[in-house]
């Protein structure tokens, strides 16, 4: 074969690979960070599993645009007894299942039952709640032995959710995936994709939950770990949504004809998880002089590197949520290293090491410890920085002898009682008297205008006997296909109203 | 030939034993805890443990090896902790895109290196044999994945020649998902094309200053004869060895390829399965590719048989 006969054929071969079939209209491709390895929500703390699994399965609950819980499974908010401790919940009338059976009174009763015994959430408030009953073919009533305002917040979120399943499939372990949601499983090869398609005998809810018009066909959920590939195959078409993106290929997506860049702002908080249960940080006096010593900016300047995707913001929420406060924030970013020599003068300080625990599996994580260690250093302190992979991070952080401080980050949840490490049975241990005090009233307390003014005093009292530290907030970055509407920027973003814009 | 081949199948037998052995022992070395990734970030830890429990990783570890072993040898090799399915049936659904990797790569490798590893060796010092000898250096030098990046950015992305990553999605075809390896075959096939050149061009060298190739000159054949089917012919030994390695290593070693490109195969699994701590996919792949690579090398010795009619056994 000639040269040229061999360009020619090679150029053959090469127009036959691309001209690969379009992707099927009305589908929706998403490029998410790993497989959801379970499409049960209720046992599952993951944010991938949330994202795919609230197409499927739904709550009595949600919340709308701004974060405030609205009906979803249930047919109106719940009527509250005058001692704050009954909810009693209508349904909605003929909300079909995957299966083709019809939700009543007895399936919402025994997936609530299910959740107190194996989720998260659920487990914790367990202990709070009296009884769950049917009390009508379209109504449950749930019975606490105190007020707790954070309930419903519970029964809407979609991590460690409170899925409504069928009487007949609930067992502590569910093989089956039936919900009530718009999409159904149609198939999950692990590693390649979730395929959702349609349910075509969706009971849509009422307009507070928003809209979900089952607009696309199909939904397919890629898992693409590597964050390079998720850009790449958002960038060549391959992908509609890509979530979870290096900010360092923020200006490359915006510049693309194919794909624009989401940027959630803000997303989220990364913190400093301390361990009041065992080791240096237990004595108040080291932690303060921690919180004193850290560069607060510095910090984020090296984990995001560019303004446009970080705050140097104490408050526990950002201004525009309710929860926002500036309470105990003067303590916030000090950067003293001095302040900090002298605190750790009062705690006698011997110069045991600091150990901070994390990894690389968020390389934010890592950066800002490197930052924070030499700060530290500076300020008199010892420092063991343990760098594993996330396996190991994960199991060493539940052994409080391991660990002084371990990094970590959570978005914003719509509920701060959502925060598990503000509760004293978390593994940080945070068990301060007062602390407590506050955050009982906060939880018994119905009024959402006194809520807030009390998540004031808990934001003083973080800031004041160091329960965490929380170091900025941060924004995520996702990205879409040029065209793409319908899909409301979210850590847990939805896509049943995706659609190309005309 | 028969108590060679006798020898070699208990030699397998002991090499898989072992691996099986140091598999089980090495992961569970390592720390980290599935049960713990499978919950999610706020799981307590009476939950970890109660997963722990079901997933019978509470028992005593001579308990847990046992179990194993006893099972092993009934060709289980027990369930993915996170994909609840046999190990062999994830292990077959892998199998595909990696095989078929394997075997593009090693044709695309074979294209690019016997040619000219036969040519540079013909023609030794010559422009060609020095740009071979550099292009086979930078080859060998240069990372996969970073190749792979490269094609990916300027190839996929850029150009839209090929699909970016995946194997097709659902309800893909097979020549669909075969368009998607041929990015990544390219990729992998340079990088151990080097290799093969390199081995090819030094044993054609050593071949074609043999006397009995002066002879065949000297009876008057003509060069392509002399060295593609006397000089070739002799230099095979090495070269097979080399492409049988290759293709060993590429069935088990497309880890960072697959990883780029995000195909679904063994290399990709067993990266997850790492990171995961799933322990029985692990063990499984550990044994698999140790099966493989002994297989591989006794088929390699068998085609010696075949090349060269001096070999016996």
């Amino acid at each position: 074969m000639t040269f040229r006969a061999t360009c020619r054929a090679s150029a053959a071969v090469i127009a036959l690979c691309a001209g690969g079939p379009l992707a099927a209209q009305g589908t929706v491709d998403v490029a998410i960070i790993g497989d959801p390895d379970t499409f049960d929500p209720m046992l599952s703390t993951k944010d991938v599993v949330s994202i795919v699994t609230q197409h499927v399965v739904e709550t009595l609950y949600t919340f709308d645009e701004g974060w405030a819980v609205v009906p979803l499974l249930a047919a109106d908010m719940p009527a509250i007894s005058e001692d704050g401790t009954t909810y009693t919940i209508p349904l909605r009338e003929g909300v079909g299942f995957h299966d083709g059976s019809t939700m009543d009174s007895a399936d919402v009763v025994a997936s609530l039952e299910r959740w107190k015994d194996v989720a998260s959430r659920g487990i914790a408030i367990a202990d709070n709640i009296v009884r769950i009953e049917a009390t009508g073919p379209h109504e449950v009533a749930i019975t606490l032995d105190e007020p707790y305002a954070p309930l419903l917040s519970l029964l809407a979120f979609s991590n460690s959710a409170a899925a409504i399943y069928p009487e007949e499939i609930i067992a502590p372990e569910i093989d089956q995936v039936v919900g009530t949601g718009p999409y159904r499983l149609q198939a999950h090869e692990p590693d390649q994709y979730v395929q959702l398609v349609r349910f075509e005998d969706y009971a849509k809810p009422g307009t507070e939950a928003g809209e979900r018009n089952q607009t696309p066909d199909e939904i397919r959920f890629v898992p693409v770990p590597d964050t390079n590939t998720r850009i790449e195959g958002l960038l060549s078409g391959q992908f509609d949504y890509a979530d979870s993106l290096s900010t360092e290929a923020y200006d490359r997506i915006a510049a693309s004809d194919v794909a624009e860049p989401v940027l959630l702002e803000a997303f989220g908080w990364p913190v400093f998880a301390v361990n009041h249960k065992k080791g240096l940080m237990t004595d108040p006096n080291i932690r303060r002089a921690v919180q004193a010593a850290l560069p607060y900016d510095d910090m984020l300047f090296a984990a995001f590197g560019d303004e446009k995707f970080f705050q140097t913001d104490g408050a526990l929420y950002p201004e525009g949520w309710a929860w926002h406060s500036d309470a105990g924030t003067e303590l916030y970013n000090l950067n003293d290293p001095e302040k900090a020599a002298e605190y750790l003068e009062q705690a006698g300080y011997d110069g045991q090491p600091l150990r901070i625990l994390t990894s690389r599996q968020y390389e934010f994580h890592y950066q800002m410890a490197e930052v924070a260690r030499m700060a530290l250093e500076m300020a008199g302190f010892s420092v063991q920085l343990d760098v594993v992979d996330w396996a190991t991070l994960a199991q060493n952080r539940d052994n409080p002898d391991l660990w002084d401080i371990h990094i970590t980050h959570s978005p914003f949840l719509p509920e701060p009682a959502l925060t598990s490490s503000l509760f004293s049975t978390a593994r940080e241990g945070w068990d301060d008297p007062a602390k407590n005090e506050i955050l009982d009233r906060f939880t018994a307390e119905t009024d959402p205008e006194a809520r807030q003014a009390i998540y004031a005093e808990l934001q003083q009292r973080v800031f004041e006997d160091v329960g965490m530290i929380k170091i900025g907030n941060f924004n995520a970055l996702q990205g879409k296909a040029r065209g793409l509407e319908g899909v409301h920027p979210s850590p847990w973003p939805a896509f049943w109203n995706a659609h190309r814009a005309e | 030939m028969r108590s060679y081949l006798l020898r070699r199948l208990v030699g397998m037998i002991v090499v898989i034993f072992l691996v099986l052995t140091i598999a089980f022992v090495l992961v569970r070395l390592a720390p980290g805890d599935p049960a713990s990734l499978m919950l999610g970030p706020d799981a307590s830890p009476d939950e970890v443990a109660a997963l722990r429990g079901r997933l019978g990783l509470d028992r005593p570890i001579l308990v847990q090896y046992a179990t194993f072993l006893g099972n092993a040898l009934q060709g289980d090799l027990g369930r993915s902790l996170f994909f609840n399915q046999p190990v062999l049936t994830v292990l077959a659904n892998r199998a595909e895109p990696t095989i078929f990797l394997a075997l593009f790569s090693l044709m695309v490798a074979l294209v690019i290196a016997t040619p000219v590893g036969i040519w540079a060796a013909y023609r030794r010092g010559s422009f060609l044999d020095q740009a071979s000898i550099t292009s086979a250096m930078l080859a060998a030098s240069v990372p996969s994945f970073l190749t792979g990046l490269i094609f990916q950015r300027y190839l996929a992305t850029d150009l839209g020649w090929f699909p970016a990553s995946g194997y097709g999605g659902a309800g893909a075809d097979f020549a669909e998902r075969m368009r998607h390896l041929v990015l990544p075959s390219i990729t992998l096939g340079i990088t151990n094309s080097a290799l093969i050149l390199r081995f090819t061009r030094a044993s054609m060298l050593d071949i074609l200053g043999e006397d009995y190739v002066r002879t065949a000159r000297a009876k008057g054949m003509t060069e392509r004869r002399v060295v593609l089917r006397h000089a070739l012919k002799n230099a095979g030994i090495p070269i097979i060895t080399v492409i049988g390695l290759t293709f060993a290593l590429l069935v088990s070693g497309a880890v960072v390829t697959e990883r780029v490109f995000n195909l679904p195969g063994m290399g990709n699994l067993v990266v997850n399965a790492v990171l995961r701590r799933d322990y029985p996919v692990i063990q499984g792949t550990l044994i698999v590719v140790a099966g493989l690579y002994v297989l591989v090398n006794l088929a390699t010795d068998l085609l010696y048989l075949v090349v060269d009619k001096r070999v016996r056994y």
